[in-house]
């Protein structure tokens, strides 16, 4: 049955997962710039998930959902296949970058730098944390939880801008070079077994709490 | 709990803000068309959402071939073909694909059932959902619904929309699958007239609430009308009057028990058969006893 609800949302869904290919035409471009390649990749996988894990808000639109919910498949597995789909997408899009950055005739990428497995790791744990955290509003609340979503890092935004033109609260903008530091800290040291096993414990006890939260939010859900 | 039902519904309740479904209990026997009516908001759809679990019981039970709808959900739903008021189905892709996706999940389901009925109802496979007519797009979930063999049906107004030489040809094809294959089917619906064509029990819900559920021809044949002025009305067993209304020439009343109404009356009212209508516009209208 996972294996029916994965094909259905990879081939009822293509075309919006077709959306994705603009970001290459930014990628197509990025590869020509150096010390562009690393970010570029990472931004694309993170990208690709966060466009597979909206499928659900895009048959909460379509009124799909019903349909889905009548089939002979139970809610959590449509939790899993969608989950799946994110990493599937995400996965894809990851590769189709590193093609880009050895096959495009003006990159300056090394895409054997793209395969280094901190690399790959780093953009494992971004992709997972925007699917564990965007998942769960998504299957909840539709699209209305993709705009919570995106809404609230827009918000987060303007509350540092604010902070730091009207207020000169230099500490604001210190939130946002934390995070850089952290990420920067978190890809070098991910070629340490510590730090690996120690992310992928995160990752997979983030993935499990999501799923969990998942599958109770959609099996509670009125459709 | 019986498996000789195809559905049977105990208790079953279920609450909005302005709304609740009370105590919703009726069974649907093995073989039979089921027709639920009732006016617009009575609950008709929250029942069969309800039965295909598409929104949470509160209370009550719900079992399909003796089966409960959520336990063993999986096997239930791989025993019901559905078809809701508005097919929801992906509109950017077309009509063969969305069977390839959703066919799949019916063990049983038939790609030359699908295919005969699709060229039947005249469904151009190649075409994207969004480009068909509400017609075309209700043919499209019932072709759907009957391609995997399911031994229940459950639709959700299935003929709005729907021309009447197809709508005919539906109840047709409904009735033949009942007593080829005995199939059982429930369906929901404002047009009356379908299902004094094929109904065999008839369930009426008003405000979340079930009046009757009878067979057709206890309803049609056993109750009545009475045509007169107010006096007679009043002289009737209030048990035997189900709805009143007021007309420019007298009032009309529904009644339970034709034959005993006809002889206590005589020649001072006429009492005439029912017809569908007739019950939905009376059983909706003015509080019983208004009279």
């Amino acid at each position: 049955m996972l294996r029916n609800a994965l094909r259905k949302d990879l081939l009822l869904n293509a075309r919006h997962l077709w959306g994705i290919l603009p970001w290459f035409l930014w990628v197509a471009y990025a590869m020509s710039e150096p010390d562009m390649g690393r970010i570029t990749a990472v931004g694309a996988a993170f990208i690709g998930s966060l466009m597979a894990a909206t499928i659900a808000a895009r048959e909460d639109k379509l009124h799909t959902s019903a349909t889905l919910a009548s089939l002979p498949v139970s809610r959590r597995t449509l939790v899993e296949a969608r989950y799946l789909v994110a990493f599937i997408v995400g996965a894809a899009t990851y590769l189709v970058v590193v093609a880009m950055a050895g096959a495009l005739p003006w990159s300056v990428q090394h895409a054997a730098e793209l395969v280094e497995l901190k690399t790959v790791l780093l953009t494992l744990t971004l992709a997972s944390a925007a699917i564990a955290v965007m998942m769960p509003l998504v299957i909840r609340f539709g699209l209305l939880g993709v705009v919570v979503f995106l809404g609230a890092f827009q918000l987060l935004g303007v509350a540092v801008m604010v902070a730091f033109e009207f207020f000169e609260m230099r500490s604001a903008v210190g939130v946002f070079s934390a995070v850089e530091r952290g990420i920067v800290a978190l890809h070098r040291g991910l070629d340490q077994p510590v730090v690996i096993l120690e992310t992928m414990a995160v990752l997979a006890l983030a993935m499990w709490g999501s799923f969990r939260v998942s599958v109770f939010l959609a099996a509670r859900r009125d459709l | 709990m019986t498996p000789d039902h195809a559905l049977e519904l105990r208790g079953v309740r279920k609450s909005y803000k302005g709304f609740t479904l009370k105590d919703v209990s009726f069974t649907l026997p093995r073989g039979v068309i089921g027709g639920l009516i009732g006016p617009n908001g009575s609950g008709k759809t929250t029942i069969i959402k309800l039965i295909m679990n598409l929104i949470r019981r509160e209370a009550g039970e719900i079992r399909v071939f003796g089966l409960d709808n959520r336990t063993a959900e999986v096997e239930v739903k791989s025993r019901i073909g559905f078809v809701y008021d508005v097919p929801g189905f992906w509109d950017d892709q077309t009509l063969d694909s969305q069977r390839r996706a959703l066919g799949a999940f019916y063990p049983t389901w038939s790609d030359e059932t699908f295919h005969r009925l699709a060229a039947e109802f005249g469904l151009p496979l190649g075409k994207k959902f969004k480009a068909l007519s509400h017609g075309a797009r209700t043919k499209f979930a019932l072709a759907m619904a009957l391609s995997h063999g399911a031994d229940l049906l459950i639709m959700d107004e299935p003929t709005a929309g729907l021309d009447p030489i197809f709508r005919r040809d539906l109840l047709r094809r409904l009735s033949a699958l009942l007593q080829e294959e005995g199939k059982s089917i429930l369906f929901s619906t404002h047009i009356t007239s379908d299902l004094e064509r094929v109904a065999d029990v008839i369930t009426f819900i008003r405000a979340g609430e079930i009046v009757f559920s009878l067979t057709r021809d206890e309803l049609l044949d056993g109750w009545a009308i009475v045509r007169g002025d107010d006096a007679v009305v009043r002289e009737l067993d209030p048990l035997l009057v189900k709805g009143v209304k007021r007309r420019a020439y007298g009032v009309e009343a529904l009644v339970s028990d034709g034959g005993a109404v006809r002889r206590a009356v005589g020649s001072r009212a006429v009492v005439d058969k029912v017809t569908l209508d007739d019950v939905m516009v009376l059983m909706s209208g003015e509080a019983l006893h208004a009279a």
